[in-house]
């Protein structure tokens, strides 16, 4: 008999405006000790057909088909029944970096709270309570004094790893895992993902892993089941879904993560590097914030018409090296200069500097104004710089270069009403503009789908090679620099380990943290990527807890 | 720890050396002359007039008057009361503690019931339970205090006394003196919950509406916990995070009375107090009256800070 087994389950949602159908008739199974990846971007339902699994979905959702939990049907049990079974027969892992942990709670006391609360064996006494909780910990490499911290001491791997020690808890057979990797860095992210497989193998349960990204799936999973518009549109094993996809769909997110040394995935070609005057240069930049040092010396040089990927796990220094070049953050010692100028510190001359080097963030979502139309959002950076012509005219022109055509249909519309990716065009468009020479893009599509990012990064390619725009890219992903940059820069703990072009740095990487950074990312395939195995973490002992 | 309660203690000691400084501007360029205001109905001369000028103090240039006044304040004299000819510090202790009894009891009861109600309405929200004690909820609070006091002593005859706090003919032992203050404080009670409790229910409600999408509730049932043991031990304690400001913010007020209601029940509290100190205008009594309002406030602001401090790990992270 399957563990799980979801036979013709579709869910409606009552809305507002008539009833919307999430998951239409899906169909699955899973036997103890497998592992099942759902695959899919947002709003694709595979959310919702890991909440159906223990009746947590919302009270306007409609559900019909079966759930069927070690053959008993979920939809039909008692509430009391129901409550018996959450988390003592299956437990879920939140996408739970931030917020599915109460804020207000020690860890200890919420790890303890479900064996409480089920009569797990000898949790009648408060010791082995307590000795119960240490030992879970433990299995997932955290020390047992964190049990007396508070969610928000802790960083997010450390937490997601709490998550997984609390879905442990009552020892249960099946885990479903929503997103368990997306806030986190690559590094840790390997390490949380190599210690689910390792539980799952040991304790021979069976988990149903959820992701918006391929290849995490890919390295933890045996089956793979994609998702689309509420139906699974391919299943099978998961070799074989990423190494020969036939549909569309899974062909799309497959290209979405591109695999490192791919030529196939390279998107630049040798007569697009420029070899223009230098644009944008670092000399010595450092960075106190009172007794840390956030960035370390840095030399960094942008030429004009060039794509620079800026590389590094969170906490490396990356953002405010940004700032700093932005004029944002004055460095506390060595200069930034544009155009061999250093820059100018008074407001107006700042003012006049970030005409020419514009900054694009990460979410568009919380970057647009949700009050202001797509006009206003253009606009606003006409009026600041004061730049004459005939504002509409203008608006028009940079709406299209971002590829938003035809540009008059968008003026009108809130960022409610538009796509991630549309979003994301319109930040663009304002900063293009002012008719920068150089964006600063921080993580330019890591909070967009799949089908999206694409897109967005043929955009910076096309801008650079029409309007000459340089672009230094900010992120952790390897595959984002292997796509489009020119040049890689390495960053960690505040310092450039490493330079120079991407075949240089990705292929053959000389220092020992990019190849980390190289092996943490998850493969899906047999690529031709070197180092992949057995290389030393030598991080410090902190960086190996998160 | 040691560090901030210091210099939390330090900002609302300068917080309240402003606040004296600040009554006594205030109440010296509001129109009205102590002196006419004493005299008034009282046939005077021009020269008893000037006598009684320097006797207040009231004939020297402003900045000697605020030196006086400081020193007075720093050694615990509020002044003296122009009209009751009494210390001001002894009317406000006398006057203070009917005052906490009535606006205390009420408060607290207030905040009780709007804290369930808010819990009550959120956790169901838009049920008929939930429109109903909203909506009742803020029609009471827009109602004129005085008029529903008013109201509400016609309504019930001659159930409950609607003025004062006891009669003069109960007998001295603690048990009938009580009873009998605890009856003539059923009306005023009931309008002060009756009008503020509202405000309570409102934040009460919107902070738990905000923390009922929180996913940290889905872990919770996904954990196998009933409804009830949800709401109680993670909604609730996270959603009272933000009340916790505002009824300590009202805890301040309370000293301040409830000036409409202490009026129309004739409740002997500073509320009338301040009340009767305006109709004077008795500048000293102001001036007391507004020092220990705004000295209440203050201290209960701290107060409020460090509680927040015990309650939210967040915050002493921080």
């Amino acid at each position: 008999m399957n563990l799980l087994e979801l036979r013709d389950l579709s869910v409606h949602y009552r809305g507002a405006r008539g009833e919307v159908t999430a998951v239409r008739s899906v169909s699955l199974g899973l036997e103890a000790g497998e592992t099942l990846g759902l695959a899919g971007e947002s709003g694709c339902g595979k959310s919702t057909v890991a909440m159906s699994v223990l009746r947590l979905l919302p009270r306007d959702a409609r559900v019909e088909g079966q759930v069927l939990l070690d053959g008993e049907d979920v939809r039909g049990m008692s509430w009391g029944r129901l409550r018996a079974v959450r988390w003592a027969a299956a437990s879920v892992v939140f996408q739970g970096a931030m917020h599915a942990l109460n804020p207000v709670h020690r860890v200890g006391e919420q790890i303890a709270e479900p064996m409480r609360l089920h009569g797990v064996t000898g949790s009648a006494s408060s010791s082995s309570v307590s000795s119960s909780v240490s030992a879970l910990l433990d299995q997932v490499e955290l020390p047992a004094r964190t049990a007396r911290a508070y969610p928000h001491e802790l960083s997010g791997g450390q937490k997601q790893r709490v998550m997984i020690a609390m879905a442990l808890a009552c020892e249960p057979r099946l885990v479903i895992a929503d997103e368990p990797t997306t806030a986190l860095d690559v590094v840790v992210q390997a390490q949380v993902l190599d210690l689910l497989k390792r539980l799952v193998s040991e304790r021979d349960i069976g988990l149903v892993m959820i992701s918006h990204d391929l290849s995490v799936l890919a390295s933890t999973c045996d089956r793979l089941a994609v998702m689309q518009h509420g139906q699974i549109v391919e299943e099978g094993p998961a070799r074989q879904v990423i190494a020969a996809p036939t549909h569309p769909h899974t062909q799309t997110l497959a290209a979405a993560f591109p695999t490192v040394g791919d030529p196939a995935s390279r998107h630049v070609t040798a007569s697009d590097t420029s070899t223009g005057p230098v644009l944008l240069r670092a000399e010595g930049v450092r960075v106190d914030y009172g007794t840390t040092t956030a960035v370390a010396g840095v030399d960094l040089e942008v030429r004009a018409g060039e794509i620079v990927a800026l590389v590094g796990q969170s906490g490396s220094g990356k953002t405010t090296l940004a700032r700093t070049l932005l004029g944002l953050q004055r460095p506390t010692a060595g200069r930034v200069l544009f155009e061999g100028a250093e820059l100018p510190r008074s407001a107006s001359g700042l003012r006049a500097y970030r005409r020419q080097v514009q900054l694009v963030l990460q979410d568009p979502t919380s970057a647009l104004n949700p009050r202001h139309s797509v006009y206003e959002a253009v606009a606003e950076g006409l009026r600041i710089h004061r730049i004459a012509g005939d504002e509409p005219t203008q608006v028009a022109e940079a709406l299209s270069h971002a590829e938003l055509r035809p540009p008059e249909r968008f003026f009108p519309s809130l960022p409610h009403e538009l796509s991630g990716g549309q979003r994301q065009r319109v930040v663009i468009a304002g900063a293009l503009a002012l008719g920068p020479r150089l964006l600063i893009a921080d993580e330019p599509v890591a909070s967009l789908d799949a089908s999206v990012r694409g897109e967005i990064l043929a955009l910076l390619l096309r801008l650079r090679r029409e309007l000459d725009l340089a672009a230094l890219v900010i992120t952790h992903d390897l595959g984002l620099a292997w796509t489009i940059a020119d040049r890689v820069a390495v960053m960690y703990q505040g310092e450039l380990v490493e330079q120079g072009t991407v075949e240089q740095v990705l292929l053959a990487p000389r220092h020992d943290y990019t190849r980390t950074l190289l092996a943490a990312v998850p493969q899906h395939q047999g690529s031709t990527r070197p180092d992949q195995l057995s290389v030393e973490l030598r991080l410090p002992p902190h960086r190996l807890l998160g | 720890m040691i560090r901030h309660l210091a210099g939390k203690l330090g900002g609302a000691l300068v917080s309240l050396l402003f606040v004296v400084a600040l009554g006594f501007v205030l109440f010296r360029v509001i129109p009205g002359d102590p002196v006419v205001a004493m005299t008034r109905g009282r046939p005077v001369t021009g020269d008893q007039l000037a006598e009684l000028r320097v006797r207040l103090g009231v004939d020297k240039p402003l900045p000697e008057q605020f030196v006086d006044y400081l020193t007075a304040v720093l050694r615990g004299d509020l002044g003296t009361s122009h009209v009751y000819n009494r210390p001001v510090a002894e009317l406000i202790g006398e006057r203070l503690w009917p005052t906490v009894l009535l606006v205390g009891t009420s408060t607290v009861l207030a905040v009780a019931l709007g804290l369930w109600l808010g819990i009550r309405g959120a956790w169901r929200r838009g049920s008929r339970s939930d429109r109903i004690s909203t909506g009742l909820a803020l029609a009471q609070w827009a109602m004129p205090t005085f008029w529903l006091g008013m109201l509400l002593s016609l309504a019930t005859g001659n159930l409950f006394p609607s003025g004062g706090m006891r009669y003069p003919d109960t007998p001295p032992d603690f048990l009938s003196q009580a009873l009998d203050v605890a009856h003539h404080m059923v009306l005023p009670c009931l309008t002060l919950i009756a009008v503020v409790y509202a405000q309570y229910l409102l934040v009460m409600r919107s902070s738990l509406l905000e923390e009922m999408h929180a996913d940290y509730l889905t872990t919770a049932r996904a954990k196998g916990l009933r409804d009830d043991l949800v709401r109680r031990r993670h909604a609730v304690p996270n959603a009272l995070l933000p009340t916790v400001t505002l009824v300590f913010l009202h805890l301040g007020l309370v000293v301040s009375g409830a000036i409409t209601v202490e009026t129309v029940f004739s409740w002997p509290g500073l509320g009338l107090l301040t009340y009767e100190a305006l109709t004077g205008p008795d500048l000293p009594l102001l001036q007391g009256t507004f020092v220990l309002l705004s000295g209440a406030v203050i201290s209960m602001n701290v107060f409020a800070d460090l509680l927040y401090r015990v309650l939210d790990p967040r915050v002493r992270a921080s």
